[in-house]
């Protein structure tokens, strides 16, 4: 029987979604279990002007970290290319200016939904299907926003200046090159925001064969559409809202990193109309202690915790 | 619930009290001293009457101190629900004499522009942590300053607060305050700003703060102040700072004569800022007539808050509104918050068991900041 040539494999990307660091260190045990003695390259520019003070980070990832700087580097991008710096700012304008538009909306057509349930907290029926159809006109919300979000990225003067930028140019090369020789790549936790930003001005893809670690605002990043939640800031609790698009890399899931002390759980009408919100995905709690590696088809491993629709939480069944 | 005898009557109860006892009872309890609800007042030294004088509506004022029968203690009790804090002094007699100061007994004095007073706290109170200067806190810079306004003919001169790290690649919200100099001074409000920040409890923020020169005059709805403002001040530092370029990101803030000041610019200059805080805001009205109990200062004031509430418009989009339920702004208040939500604009209103004072209007900065500029907590994820 003639030797067969194996078949090309795709690679497998394998990513591990962790809870919070600061207690449970679980990143080093994540990173060994990998068994890669190439470069561990880090994307940290949630910490942002904190970016540089990496001793915690370099110990728990075995002193072989390379740090990819991505909040020093917009910040030299933002430095030297003036034409870039100016309609990135008036982008981020813009963006302020719909994502409080988008808020304004979000409170009401929520409240709308909150209404509804109370409403028909006692009864049987579906009355008309009202409480869904109150959710449709909160996705509906959520989508306009992504959609008028999308469109401001895909500003003209944007993406040319950002095309024609020397200095974004050869970051990126820079970025590129280090990622592609990464044995893994670690995001930490830190401002969802700035990290997303950044990863956007150097349009950074993670190469699917280098494996990934991530934690809490990193986790988010790699999903597909980042939402914030605070139900316990100081200003009081807030709606749940959609921020942006992240890298998509996991699919399915809003990231909900330290939900246990951030989110009302206790609250289950509330929790419930949040999974109803976001549909068939998985609104994954992402508490201290928790290491899940997302399998190679995307699928989350049993035993991962979701809130349910019914408001309550959930673990995923095991394979 | 404790039903132990207040410690006043249990001394009332001795039936020989020598100078010594009063003197341990003194040193061991001071004054006031808070027991559960109660609050009980001394004062030791001969006068012809003694009272408790304070300005907290609901409560007899002057309240009268009873002496100790053949003693020089003098004590009154007084209900105090959890949670207060209210300022007061004491006042003697001695014949056609009348002398007030802070209670000698009571370490805890409270300052302000008209001199300072003795505090009472009684029990749930605490000053909040973050008015104090806290050495992990960046702080932010405070620059003296002054520009030449052509609305009031005079070099204005004002404090600009800059957040610590302050860039230009930011873009900040934009905090006018009213008297800013007490603010400073009595209300911390440097130190609050630096440690709110630090928490990522509000966001970081240029902060103006404008004293008046004649208050009484520029406050209450005076039309070179609001010009001065909006046409002068406010554009002058839009083009210098990086400040956020929409009505959202400028709030007017003001206590007292203060609020008034703020919300009569906002009214004359509607849509031009996004939102206001008043504190304690001297919203005096009348339904009837023109006696208000104000005295003459408060004559233009009534005459501005009665205009607005025949016809009120929708100034800004949303409003912070704080009170103290001991202070006789309580009522007028309370009655315009469904006039200011009725025009459509949001209104939180928050009250404390406080009075007209500068510890007050301190202590609720952390609720009016966090809802007027939330921090980036709901950003961060470590």
């Amino acid at each position: 029987m003639p030797a067969e040539e194996s078949p090309v494999q795709a690679p497998t990307p394998r990513t591990f979604l962790l809870g919070p660091q600061r207690f449970n260190q679980s990143a080093t045990a994540a990173l060994r279990s990998l068994e890669t003695d190439r470069p561990v390259v880090t994307i940290n520019s949630g910490w942002e002007e904190r970016e540089d003070d990496v001793g915690e980070l370099d110990a728990a990832l075995d002193g072989r970290a390379v740090h990819l700087r991505l909040y020093n580097r917009m910040l030299d991008v933002l430095d030297k290319d003036r034409r870039f710096a100016a309609a990135a700012l008036a982008i981020r304008d813009r963006h302020d200016d719909l994502f409080s538009i988008y808020r304004l909306r979000l409170q009401t057509v929520l409240a709308g939904a909150y209404a509804v349930q109370r409403r028909l907290a006692t009864r049987e029926d579906t009355a008309y299907g009202a409480l869904d159809d109150a959710i449709d006109v909160v996705r509906h919300v959520d989508a306009w926003y992504l959609e008028r979000l999308g469109a401001l990225y895909a500003d003209e003067d944007l993406v040319d200046s950002a095309a024609s930028s020397e200095v974004i140019h050869w970051h990126r090369g820079e970025i590129a090159g280090a990622l592609a020789g990464a044995g893994a790549v670690v995001l930490p936790g830190g401002n969802i925001a700035t990290l997303l930003r950044t990863l956007r001005i150097f349009a950074t893809e993670l190469p699917p064969e280098v494996p990934v670690i991530a934690w809490s605002a990193g986790a988010m990043a790699l999903t597909e559409e980042v939402a914030l939640f605070h139900d316990r800031g100081p200003e009081g609790a807030s709606e749940t809202e959609l921020f942006d698009r992240g890298l998509a890399r996991v699919s399915g899931v809003v990231a909900l990193p330290h939900a246990r002390t951030r989110l009302r759980l206790e609250d289950r009408p509330r929790s419930a109309i949040m999974a109803r919100r976001f549909g068939d995905r998985h609104c994954l709690l992402l508490d201290e202690g928790v290491v899940l590696e997302v399998s190679a088809d995307g699928a989350l491993p049993g035993g991962s915790r979701v809130l349910g629709i019914d408001g309550a939480i959930h673990e995923l069944r095991r394979a | 619930m404790s039903h132990r005898r207040l410690a006043i009557n249990r001394l009332r109860d001795r039936s020989h009290l020598d100078p010594g006892q009063v003197e341990r009872f003194v040193a061991r309890f001071g004054s006031p001293i808070v027991e559960g609800e109660r609050a009980t007042f001394l004062f030791r030294g001969e006068a012809d009457a003694v009272w408790v004088r304070h300005r907290v509506v609901g409560l007899p004022d002057p309240l009268p101190m009873r002496r100790l029968p053949d003693t020089d203690l003098w004590a009154a009790t007084t209900d105090l629900p959890g949670g207060s804090r209210v300022e007061y002094q004491v006042e003697t007699r001695h014949g056609d004499h009348y002398e007030r100061f802070n209670d000698p007994l009571n370490p805890r004095v409270a300052h302000s522009p008209v001199g300072s007073s003795s505090v009472c706290a009684s029990t749930g109170y605490a000053v909040p942590d973050w008015v104090h200067h806290d050495e992990e806190a960046r702080p932010g810079r405070l620059l003296e300053e002054d520009m030449h306004s052509k609305a009031l003919r005079r070099d204005q001169p004002y404090w600009l607060y800059l957040p610590a790290r302050y860039t230009a690649v930011q873009r900040y919200p934009l905090l006018v305050v009213h008297d800013g100099g007490d603010y400073l001074q009595y209300a911390a409000m440097k130190t609050v700003l630096d440690n709110l920040i630090h928490r990522l409890d509000i966001a970081p923020l240029v902060a103006v703060f404008v004293p008046p020169r004649d208050r009484l005059r520029e406050y209450p709805n005076f039309a070179p102040h609001a010009r001065f403002l909006s046409r002068e001040l406010v554009p002058a530092l839009t083009e210098r700072l990086s400040l956020v370029p929409t009505a959202e990101g400028r709030c007017l803030m003001g206590s007292s004569f203060g609020g008034i000041a703020a919300l009569s610019t906002a009214v004359r200059y509607p849509g031009h800022y996004g939102s206001l805080l008043l504190q304690s805001a001297s919203l005096v009205f009348t339904d009837i007539g023109t006696e208000h109990g104000g005295g003459p200062a408060f004559d233009p004031v009534v005459k501005f808050v009665n205009r607005y509430r025949a016809k009120p418009g929708r100034v800004v989009d949303r409003i912070f509104m704080s009170c103290g339920t001991y202070e006789p702004l309580i009522t007028p208040n309370r009655s315009m918050v469904p006039v200011f939500r009725e025009t459509g604009m949001t209104v939180r209103y928050v009250e404390a068991r406080d009075g007209h004072n500068w510890e007050d209007w301190r202590d609720r900065l952390r609720d009016a900041l966090t809802w007027i500029y939330p921090g980036p907590q709901k950003f961060v994820y470590e």
